[in-house]
């Protein structure tokens, strides 16, 4: 998913983190935490929530699993969400087609059926996806789940006036009358049902017609937006506020941006939600808590889980990583974001790839990880475009990353000299300026730079209009002459596709909310892209991933700086604790409590 | 000699003015006696002495005008007699009688019950010294409440009474006015009024007048010499202006650096004073009839500091006279002497001189004889 | 009296217009002389990656390629008569009194905002109470025992009070009697009508940590004010009557003292009404402090102006109540 808009708050908490880091502990210590080694095989300690299932149980418990949250979900409908936690969090209260298996390590990569009963039915040359329902679901007021139910979720989320927030795959991708369908609340006499690229033959079929193959498409499904909504329940903008359920728990109340209260769905039957589990018997969000307070009453075990998933805070960490006991409660998944920094192809000398090369091997990585947060907080220092948790990854190294974290000045220099530049040359550097973390890495790679020889200007702008209005308008850069802009990453599902194609494939630039920065159009990489599409075998479909990688880095393309990990703090009375890999965080679906 | 046409009322005193020794009892039969009163406060500058042994009396129905400088002494006697002394850190010594009640020694509750009903004072400036959140009508009634237990409605008809009697016009409408709705005058009757709404014995009047103008100030004094006889009321006036007490004072005190200068009935103050501070002050004082050629006399010098006083007598930095004592003025301390029945005064000038200079030097200038009498420019 | 109200209650009418004006004009106007068009300004109103028929949509919605004074009219048609969101397309219909409708939480602003004001009254309130009994009967025993040790010692502390930010002082007491010892654990607002036990005791670390410093101010303004009251003429006329010392220090002495003391409470719960904008924050509280820190890191703009709108009005209503107070207790103002 596109989350390179989201990251936690906390202005004025920062400095309150300076007043209670003072109270805290000592600094965190550098060891090399790796992707999902270092903790002890039992399930319990450090990263044992990243390999296996910590204090599994199936019992039963009266007590109330609270979350909190430093902001607002964007929205708990499932058709008008885009964030991770958001994605992880509606499996209480909805079954999409499909979703992702309930597992610690690889196996969660993997989606399995949830609403349906197989993943979909391939036919008619790639064009038609099939997909059958399970029979006994129903909504949470006892209304049996049929396919117009799919399709009508699926419609809805055409109204982009109405729902903007959430991804936009369905009207790119899907045949009919797709590309004109306004949503079913204009004109509902006639685009209720409207919708032609879905069929439903039975109550119990849906039909998905696609205006060309598209090999991925059940990753599309595990999509939240392909949750069943009742026509006649919708109440359009107001959904939010009570979504009918077909998960373990139903909404009892919810304040907006406040309060959110959920308790058991009695019409949700285990036997065909596997992935999820009824636990407990009641579950409650507070939102808009303070970042470090939800942090300290994790600690000081008032709380259960912070919902956002990214990690704890600076003060927190310090904390947990200075104390044994406090660390044996902690785990540091990898969370599929990638940090890295755009390499233009176009703005001169930068078209020449040895300029870019020169980059990459002048980069220092240490500092940038340092910049991001160091090993635990910000991640694993990254040579590969894709992090390891994506779908036929594999690892190299092409420019020294992880041999010559420090930056290598001298090959640096050589490649100025290939690409006609041996006294260096002048670019820009586009970032967030509101982003601590984003300035910190501008200010050290304009320092790296320096040393071979690049002089680079620093360009910062606001988050909320950097990919709108600066970065991600191609003439914008051009004039500027800012040849490398930074940013992070993170796939809408995890395979090479899902990673690479809004990044690097030539036919996604656009003049405007562009996404491939680095205006990168190399035909081997468009050719692999395409491929995606039309290839059927699972094995061979993977092993793009690898290629195209390899070919962005030859391309240098992009300068990958870390693979973002986070801190999670797991209270000692959850149960069925485990690092979802594709989320990064806990999976939701399965807590209970002691 | 001449006399002082003014208004006289022939003090009733004692021929034996009690001069300082004993105090244990109340040498006479007066309301009040007051004997070798003393208060000093404790300053981060030093003590200072703001009244050193003052003694006078007054029987009912009579009046004592206190006069002096600014810095005299004067208010400070009239707090101590209060008791408004007690929270301070003022060191009071000496006794005062009250109708035989020793108020010095006794408890703050007691001199506090007194306060308002038996010895009661208004102030200088009504506009400030009365409450400005508070209508008339309300703080005439808190001051008959606390010490008269009547319902709210009768206290605030006798206020009413009261603001009638003092002659301020409409009282019934003018009682829930505030003090600021009243022009002067009728401010300080008003004043007058909640003071006298206890029918106190003893009524202190710290400059009554002195922030008023001139033609209310006569309205005023007249208001006052009425109720006193209606009352019987004995009142003590503390001013630094003669003519105030010349109209109303039956004996006057004249106090200068917190000590006593002089002590008689007002014909002995006006037509045979015996202190040259008293001259002084006589001098210095405008007056309707001296021709208006006539310069006045100030007493050179500024009033001393009560810190510092200076040795010996007093006055004698500014006193014409100091150096006809051979050399007594500047060491010692002048004791308080009769001069006359019932007149004494503090100074080291012999009876005889004093009267020589007063009868030689200063009759002729200050004594007023006929109206048509000429006068050559001083 | 009346014609005195009456007079302030126009000046007041008159007041909140003006603001309202110049709150529109500012989120209107300044980005439009800073160069932005109508489509940038609606971009802000889309919340985070907007495609551009939502964008169109909502600009044409919002009318912001009308002239200013169109948009401010129908804002204030708004206010009295609800507002249509109208696209050709779509409708939306925000009703009266319409603050404006937030395209990205798709809900109209002014429900928002009510269903934060219980916190932010109950924070307000409560600590307004504390904060006046507390700093007032502090400065006026200070007052009366000036220079001993219990004046020094409490002068102190109200230095202190002024001086902590609240951040600091909410943290500590959240960090000592909410996590460390569970005196006070999980500060979370339960409404009153729920549970008022419940509702008192979470609000009492907020309530305290917000009391200190506004009580440590009113004691030193009260003890500054009582010191000069006390020393008036017509306290020394009180005594003078005979009153006793506990009513000359409160009939007399306090309540003259307490004028500029209540002016200065008008405007600081006016405020505070307006959100406690750290307090809430430091102890996640949805209250209009949060609401308004939310809606800016959403660059939310009809949220934004609501709540600026809100609070202004909130001031102005606590001025002309400290104004309309003020002549009720110092009866020299009526004339």
């Amino acid at each position: 998913m596109k989350r390179r808009g989201f990251m936690g708050l906390a202005a004025v908490g920062a400095v309150a983190t300076l007043a209670l880091a003072a109270c805290g502990g000592g600094s965190s210590s550098s060891s090399g935490g790796g992707g999902g080694s270092g903790g002890s095989s039992g399930p319990s300690g450090f990263n044992a929530a990243v390999t296996g299932v910590v204090n599994p149980s199936n019992t039963k418990s009266t007590g109330t699993l609270t979350y909190g949250l430093s902001s607002t979900p964007d929205s708990t409908d499932p058709g008008n969400t885009y964030y991770a936690f958001m994605w992880n969090f509606t499996r209480l209260y909805t079954m999409p087609l499909m979703t992702y298996a309930s597992s610690p390590g690889s196996a969660g990569l993997k989606v399995v059926p949830d609403l349906a009963t197989a993943p979909g039915t391939v036919s008619d040359n790639g064009l038609t996806w099939t997909y059958h329902l399970k029979t006994n679901v129903k909504f949470e007021d006892g209304t049996p789940v049929t396919s117009e139910d799919v399709k009508y979720a699926v419609e809805r989320t055409f109204d982009r006036s109405l729902f903007p927030l959430g991804p936009s795959y369905y009207p790119l991708l899907l045949g009919g009358n797709a590309a004109k369908y306004p949503g079913p609340f204009k004109d509902r006499s006639k685009n209720l049902m409207g919708l032609t690229a879905i069929a439903t033959p039975d109550a119990h079929t849906v039909v998905f017609h696609l205006a060309k193959p598209f090999a991925d498409f059940n990753y599309v499904a595990a999509i939240p937006q392909s949750a069943p909504v009742p026509p006649n329940k919708d109440t359009g903008a107001n959904y939010q506020l009570h979504p009918m359920s077909t998960g373990p728990y139903k909404f009892q109340s919810y304040q907006l941006n406040k309060q959110l209260t959920l308790v058991p769905n009695t019409n949700w039957n285990p036997a065909t939600d596997p992935q999820a589990k009824q636990l407990v018997s009641k579950i409650t969000v507070t939102m808009n808590m303070n970042a470090n307070d939800i942090d300290n009453r994790l600690l000081a075990g008032d709380l259960d889980v912070d919902m956002a998933g990214s990690g704890v805070q600076a003060a927190a960490r310090a904390k947990i990583l200075s104390s044994t006991s406090l660390k044996a409660q902690a785990d540091n998944p990898i969370s599929g974001f990638l940090w890295f920094a755009y390499l233009n192809t176009v703005v001169p000398p930068m078209n020449n790839v040895h300029c870019r090369m020169a980059i990459e091997y002048a980069a220092n990585k240490t500092n940038l990880q340092t910049a991001y947060g160091g090993p635990f907080a910000g991640g694993q220092i990254a040579s590969t475009v894709s992090p390891p948790n994506v779908v036929g990854h594999k690892s190299f190294d092409l420019y020294e990353a992880t041999t010559k974290p420090g930056g290598d000045v001298a090959k640096a220099k050589e490649q100025l000299k290939l690409c006609g530049q041996p006294n260096g040359f002048t670019t820009g550097i586009a970032y967030r300026s509101d982003r601590p973390k984003e300035v910190a890495a501008a200010t050290a790679l304009q320092q790296a730079l320096s040393l071979a020889g690049i002089k680079t200007t620093l360009h910062g702008y606001p988050a909320g209009t950097y990919y709108a209005n600066f970065a991600g308008v191609p003439k914008y850069m051009h004039q500027h002459n800012i040849g490398i802009a930074f940013g992070g990453w993170a796939p809408d599902w995890p395979d090479g596709y899902g990673f690479f194609d809004f990044i690097t494939a030539g036919n996604t630039i656009s003049p405007a909310g562009n996404t491939n920065i680095e205006e990168l159009n190399d035909p081997v990489v468009n050719d692999l892209l395409a491929k995606y599409g039309t290839t059927t075998d699972e094995a061979t479909r993977n092993s793009y991933t690898a290629q195209i990688d390899m070919q962005v880095m030859k391309d240098a393309g992009i300068l990958p700086e870390v693979y973002a990990k986070s801190l999670l703090y797991r209270n000692a009375n959850l149960t069925n604790v485990y690092v979802q890999p594709y989320y990064g965080m806990y999976n939701y679906a399965v807590l209970g409590l002691k | 000699m001449a006399v002082w046409r003014g208004r006289t009322k022939g003090g009733a005193r004692d021929a034996a003015a009690p001069e300082v020794t004993d105090t244990s009892a109340p040498a006479t039969s007066a309301m009040l006696d007051v004997r070798d009163l003393k208060i000093h406060f404790p300053t981060d500058d030093g003590l200072v002495k703001a009244v050193d042994g003052i003694s006078f009396t007054l029987d009912r129905g009579k009046t004592l005008g206190i006069v002096g400088e600014s810095g005299s002494g004067k208010s400070v006697t009239s707090l101590g007699i209060m008791g408004l002394h007690h929270g301070t850190n003022a060191k009071v010594s000496g006794k005062i009688w009250l109708d035989g009640e020793e108020l010095i020694a006794a408890s703050a509750a007691r001199v506090r019950e007194l306060r308002g009903d038996k010895v009661a004072m208004i102030f200088q400036d009504p506009l400030s010294s009365l409450h400005p959140y508070y209508t008339v009508g309300y703080q005439i009634s808190e001051a008959y409440l606390i010490h008269n237990k009547v319902g709210k409605k009768a206290a605030k008809q006798h206020a009413i009474e009261m603001l009638n009697r003092v002659g301020i016009p409409n009282p019934q409408t003018r009682v829930d006015d505030y003090p600021h709705q009243f022009s002067g005058g009728m401010r300080q009757r008003a004043m007058i009024a909640m003071s006298l709404s206890c029918n106190p014995e003893l009524l202190i009047a710290d400059e009554p007048t002195t922030a008023l103008d001139v033609t209310v100030q006569a309205q005023i004094l007249d208001l006052m010499a009425d109720l006193q006889q209606e009352f019987g009321s004995a009142v003590i006036i503390i001013t630094h202006d003669l003519g105030v007490v010349a109209e109303l004072a039956d004996d006057i005190l004249v106090m200068y650096a917190g000590r006593m200068a002089e002590y008689g009935t007002s014909e002995d103050i006006f037509d045979r004073p015996a202190h040259p501070y008293a001259w002084g002050l006589l001098g210095s004082m405008p007056r309707m009839d001296r021709a208006r050629s006539e310069r006045l006399i100030p007493i050179p010098g500024t009033p001393p500091s009560l810190i510092n006083v200076p040795s010996g007598c007093p006055f004698h930095p500014r006193c014409a006279y100091a150096a006809n004592t051979n050399g007594k003025s500047f060491n010692e301390v002048p004791p308080l002497r009769a001069v006359g029945p019932g007149h004494q005064a503090a100074c080291h000038l012999s009876t005889d001189e004093q009267r020589r200079i007063w009868g030689e030097l200063l009759a002729a200038q200050l004594s007023v004889a006929d109206s048509d009498q000429q006068r050559e420019d001083a | 009296m009346v014609t005195f109200i009456v007079r302030r209650l126009i000046a007041t009418i008159f007041l909140l217009v003006v603001v309202s004006m110049v709150t529109y004009a500012v989120f209107f106007l300044i980005p439009r002389l800073a160069g932005q068009n109508s489509y940038q300004l609606a971009t802000q109103y889309v919340g985070r990656n907007p495609t551009r028929a939502a964008v169109l949509d909502i600009e044409q919605k919002l009318g912001l390629n009308e002239p200013l004074w169109v948009q401010y009219g129908r804002f204030i048609r708004g206010l009295a008569f609800g507002e249509h969101y109208n696209s050709g397309t779509s409708s939306t219909y925000c009703p009266p009194p319409c603050f404006g409708y937030s395209f990205r939480s798709q809900q109209a602003v002014w429900p928002l905002m009510v269903s934060s004001l219980p916190v932010t009254i109950s924070l307000a309130i409560g600590a307004a109470i504390l904060w006046l009994v507390g700093g007032v009967a502090i400065g006026v025993v200070s007052a009366l025992k000036r220079g001993t040790l219990f004046d020094r010692f409490s002068m102190g502390i109200a230095l202190a009070g002024v001086s902590l930010p609240i951040f600091f002082t909410g943290l500590l007491s959240l960090a000592l009697f909410s996590y460390k010892w569970p005196i006070f654990p999980n500060v979370t607002f339960v409404p009153f009508t729920q549970n008022p036990l419940l509702w008192a005791r979470n609000l009492v670390l907020p309530w305290v940590t917000l009391a200190f410093l506004y009580a440590a101010l009113y004691a030193r303004l009260t003890r500054a004010g009582m010191l000069e009251t006390m020393s008036e003429d017509y306290i020394r006329t009180a005594r003078a009557k005979g009153l006793n010392e506990r009513t000359v220090i409160i009939k007399h002495g306090l309540r003259a003292a307490l004028t500029p003391i209540i002016t200065i409470f008008g405007m600081d719960l006016g405020a505070l009404l307006g959100g406690a904008v750290i307090t809430e924050h430091t102890f996640s509280l949805n209250g209009l402090g949060q609401f308004t820190i939310l809606a800016i890191d959403n660059q939310d703009l009809p949220e934004i102006l609501g709540v600026t709108m809100l609070a202004a009005f909130f001031i102005i209503i606590a001025n002309l109540a400290v104004d309309i107070l003020y002549a009720v207790v110092d009866p020299r103002v009526r004339h």
